[in-house]
This record gives C-alpha cells, sequence and structure tokens, in this order.
C-alpha cells in the first residue's frame, strides 16, 4: 500500500474512533428529563400562555386571552378535588382583595358539567368568573400534575409562574403583588 | 536484452492496476453516496447511527480518497486528473454521512398528549402538540408545529417530511382514544392519568404492551377521581375485535376494566366500548372514539450544506470529465 494512502487510512480510522467517542460521551445520559414530559407548571414560566375559547358557567364563551392587559390569577380546579375545596376561599378573598387593582381570578374547571361546576361555585359564593374546560385543554396546556394548579400571568400574556398545589392566601399575595404594583 | 527495458508483463500491469483502481473508486463512491443519500430518504432507520454504517462509509472514503490522491499525481493518466474533483465531491458527501452517522442524535420519537409542548434542544426548537377533539382523532389528520428559537415555524402533517438544519421531522400515526365518562345522572367527569406524563388528558395513547389471552394489547389506564374509579383500558384492533365472541362487529373497541380506589374489581366492571357507541360499564357511562394521533420522528440527516457542496463538486467534475472535450496533443517529430 502506498504511503499517502497509509496515513489517509490511519487519519479516517482516528476519525471514525474520535467522532464516536465523542457521541458514546455526550449521548449515555439519554434524553432529558423534560423530553420525557413532567416538569410541571413551573417549567413554563416566561413561555406564552395558551387560550381556547371555552364555556362559561354563565353560558356564554370565554378564553384567557381576552384578559390581555390584565394580571391574571389562573386556578385550574375540580370539584372532586379536596385541596381545590379547601382553597377556593382564598381564592375568593384574594379576587375581593385585589379586583380593583386589576387582579383578574380566573377559575378553570377541569373536565366536569356545568351542574358540579355550577353547584361548587355555589355552595363557595364564588363571584370571580369560571370556565368549563370539559376537553381538560387548559389542564394538558399548563402541564398540570395535579390538582389545584395555578399560574400567574403578566398583562402582555405570559406565564410568570406555574405552582403546583394548594396555595395559602399570604402566598397568592406574594405571588401577585410584584406585577399588580408594576401593572399600576 | 537492456537492464532499462521494462518486461513486458510489468508494462501491462500497471494501466491494469490504474483501471481496477478506477473501477473501486467509482464503485465505492457510488455505494458511498447511495448510503448517504439514503439518510434523506429514510431517516428514521436506526442503522444509520451505527458502527458498521460508519465502518462502510469510511472505507468508501478511503477507497475514494485514495484514488483521488493518486489521479491528482497523475496515476491515473488524464482520465484521473479531471475526474478529481468529482471524487474530492464524493467524499466530502460521504464525510457528511460519517459525521450524520456518528455525531447525530439517535432517531427519536417523540409522543405527547394533545395540548402539550415537546422541547426539542437537537433542533433548537419546540413542537407543539395540536389540541385534538373526538372528530379530529377519528380522522387523524392533525398536525404538529414546529416553532423555531428566531420565532419561525413550520407544520409537520400525516406522511409530510420536513427538514430542519441537520434534522428530518416526520410524523408517525399512533393508536389514541378520546374517553369521555359520566356518572349514574349523566354528569361528565373529569379523567385523569396519574401515570402518564400528562396528567389532565381525556386522550389516551396506549404507551403499552400488555398479553392478554395470548394475545398482546396496547394497553393505557386513567381515572375518574370524583369517582374514585380506577381503569384499565386495552385497545383491539379490528382484527382482534373480529376474533372475540363479544357482538363487536369487527369494529374497533376498547376494553375497559374498572377498579376501585382499591384495586377492587367493581361489579359489572369489565365490558367493551366500540368507538363511537356509549356502554354503562362499573357504574361509570363511558363513551370511546378511536382514532390516530400523531407521534413527532426526529431522526439527523447529513448537514445540507455539506450535502449541496459535495453534490456540487461531483456534478461539476463529471460534467468536467465527460462533456469538455480533451485538448488535442500535436504529433511532433519525436512522436513520430
Amino acid at each position: 500500500m502506498p504511503r499517502q494512502t497509509s496515513g489517509l487510512l490511519v487519519a479516517l480510522i482516528a476519525l471514525v474512533a474520535i467522532a464516536y467517542t465523542v457521541k458514546l460521551y455526550f449521548g449515555a445520559g439519554g434524553p432529558p428529563a423534560s423530553r420525557l414530559g413532567g416538569g410541571g407548571p413551573a417549567m413554563l414560566a416566561g413561555a406564552p400562555a395558551q387560550s381556547y375559547p371555552t364555556r362559561t358557567l354563565r353560558g356564554g364563551t370565554d378564553g384567557l386571552d381576552r384578559y390581555r392587559g390584565h394580571v391574571v390569577f389562573v386556578n385550574l380546579w375540580a370539584s372532586w378535588c379536596a385541596p381545590c375545596r379547601s382553597e377556593t376561599p382564598a381564592l375568593e378573598s384574594l379576587y375581593r382583595d385585589d379586583a380593583a387593582r386589576g387582579l383578574v381570578v380566573l377559575g378553570i374547571d377541569q373536565g366536569e358539567s356545568a351542574e358540579a361546576a355550577g353547584a361548587f361555585a355555589k355552595e363557595m359564593h364564588l363571584s370571580y368568573p369560571i370556565l368549563l374546560d370539559e376537553d381538560q385543554q387548559y389542564g394538558r396546556a399548563y402541564a398540570a400534575v395535579g390538582l389545584p394548579t395555578s399560574l400567574i400571568v403578566d398583562a402582555t400574556g405570559h406565564i410568570v409562574r406555574g405552582i403546583d398545589g394548594e396555595m395559602s392566601l399570604a402566598q397568592m399575595h406574594e405571588a401577585v403583588d410584584p406585577l399588580l404594583r408594576t401593572h399600576s | 536484452m537492456s537492464a532499462t527495458v521494462p518486461a513486458p508483463s510489468a508494462a501491462a500491469a500497471a494501466p491494469r492496476a490504474a483501471g481496477e483502481g478506477r473501477a473501486l473508486a467509482l464503485a465505492s463512491a457510488v455505494f458511498g453516496m447511495a448510503l448517504v443519500f439514503a439518510q434523506d430518504v429514510v431517516p428514521a432507520w436506526t442503522g444509520f447511527h451505527t458502527w458498521q454504517y460508519a465502518a462502510a462509509l469510511a472505507l468508501a472514503t478511503l477507497a475514494v480518497a485514495g484514488y483521488a490522491w493518486g489521479a491528482r499525481t497523475g496515476a491515473d493518466g488524464d482520465f484521473g486528473t479531471r475526474v478529481f474533483v468529482a471524487a474530492i465531491g464524493a467524499v466530502v458527501v460521504m464525510c457528511a454521512g460519517i459525521a450524520s452517522g456518528l455525531l447525530g442524535p439517535d432517531t427519536e420519537t417523540v409522543v405527547r398528549a394533545p395540548g402539550t409542548v415537546a422541547p426539542l434542544p437537537d433542533v433548537g426548537a419546540a413542537g407543539f402538540f395540536p389540541v385534538a377533539d373526538p372528530g379530529a382523532l377519528v380522522r387523524g389528520d392533525a398536525h404538529i408545529l414546529i416553532r423555531r428559537r428566531d420565532g419561525s415555524s413550520l407544520e409537520v402533517g400525516p406522511g409530510e417530511r420536513r427538514f430542519v438544519g441537520a434534522t428530518a421531522l416526520e410524523t408517525t400515526a399512533q393508536i389514541a382514544a378520546y374517553v369521555e365518562a359520566r356518572d349514574a345522572a349523566g354528569r361528565r367527569l373529569t379523567i385523569t392519568q396519574p401515570a402518564n406524563s400528562a396528567f389532565l388528558s381525556p386522550v389516551l395513547l396506549f404507551p403499552q404492551r400488555v398479553t392478554v389471552a395470548g394475545r398482546e394489547l396496547p394497553a393505557d389506564a386513567f381515572a375518574t377521581p370524583a369517582l374514585h374509579r380506577q381503569i384499565k383500558a386495552f385497545y383491539f384492533s379490528k382484527d382482534a375485535a373480529a376474533s372475540t365472541q363479544h357482538g363487536l362487529g369487527g369494529k374497533e373497541a376498547v376494553l375497559l376494566a374498572v377498579d376501585d380506589d382499591a384495586g377492587r374489581l367493581e361489579p359489572g366492571g369489565i365490558g367493551f366500548v366500540t368507538s363511537g357507541a356509549d356502554a354503562p360499564i362499573g357504574g361509570v357511562r363511558f363513551h370511546v372514539a378511536i382514532g390516530t394521533y400523531p407521534a413527532l420522528v426526529v431522526s439527523a440527516v447529513p448537514f445540507p450544506p455539506a450535502l449541496w457542496l459535495g453534490g456540487a463538486l461531483v456534478l461539476a467534475g463529471l460534467a468536467y470529465t465527460l462533456l469538455v472535450p480533451r485538448p488535442r496533443r500535436s504529433i511532433t517529430a519525436a512522436d513520430a
């Protein structure tokens, strides 16, 4: 074999070996966890908030995008969910405290009929708007890993925080106050 | 005889060796480039990421590069000198194939629930899986939206393939069922999937395979927390449904097994639901729409600029070799 050809062969084998080593080294960890799903609503911070036209408890159609320009506290819930039931009075208080400052609280029932959601809203004396998300679109789009799930959406329609689980009134105020100060 | 006169056998062997080298290089170039371009035709084939593929391409590259090296110095006469550019082009193409096979990520199928987003870091983009109502599942025509970091976007539909840089994106249809559940009073119930990535999804994607009565079936599970029911679901294709004795009429169906929270089977808790029909099972009324929903198949392909450059060199080199007339040599007295 001519000397030049031998040199080429060695160079090529070395190239393949180096490339294969690099692939093994960087490929050993497998896909990142986020690609396998999961991660929850917290990973959505900074993302644009998805909106879907959805039936309301009062019979009309509504969607999150109608509240662009407001700070929105989105709460995904269901009447069978005990932590949702426990959290709801705080949500109502938050709405009463901060509605005048431009805060919108939007309750989005997940997968239930109007009777179940309406009975719950009546029992809990809810005054904030309730959407009936029968197809559970918001729940999927907001990567809910349980109920309740809450999202803080700023006036530009971007998610500031995603929270999994029940929140106290103090935690709710802590989450929205900085945005309301900027907003007003 | 003078020692300076070459032996007749050696004189004849030189052109024969050059001809064999040329034939080997040509065959290697055709074989290697076919392998590389196959990556754009069937990008999802996992064989492109094996050492055998890399070794085959490396050998072909070596054969062509070795020939080109010799041809550059006139080892294959005028033809070799003229075909040198085409040989370099073939080497560029094959090196792109080796790089893609070895350094490109393995083919991955990204499965997501409708309405969710999957980050695609290798593409520098995110895949938006569309919201699917029962009708969309039955039609099986959902498109996945790919949004890149620079703000541009493209859609990948059934049977389509899109190229983004050194990545091919295509969809594969997978079985899906949209489940609605109602209580005895007809009130709709929340569907949850605690074991899957999308907790609040009424769409089952059947990610598991379970053997039931000697038949391997796609399987999934969900819950209706309002009624404290845990439900296992098994998909029956038309063929599988036709082979049962349950009067399914050869329609696609889902077999549901309804347990309570403690895992005990509810009375009347096993039954079939055919697509589009209602059935009361274990105290819950189910309605199921069966169809397909796309999964995104992400595959590495050779870097397009390298393919374009290599392909252009091959075409230019071949055109020069075959179409441009060779300059005529004048006959001199010495030749005579």
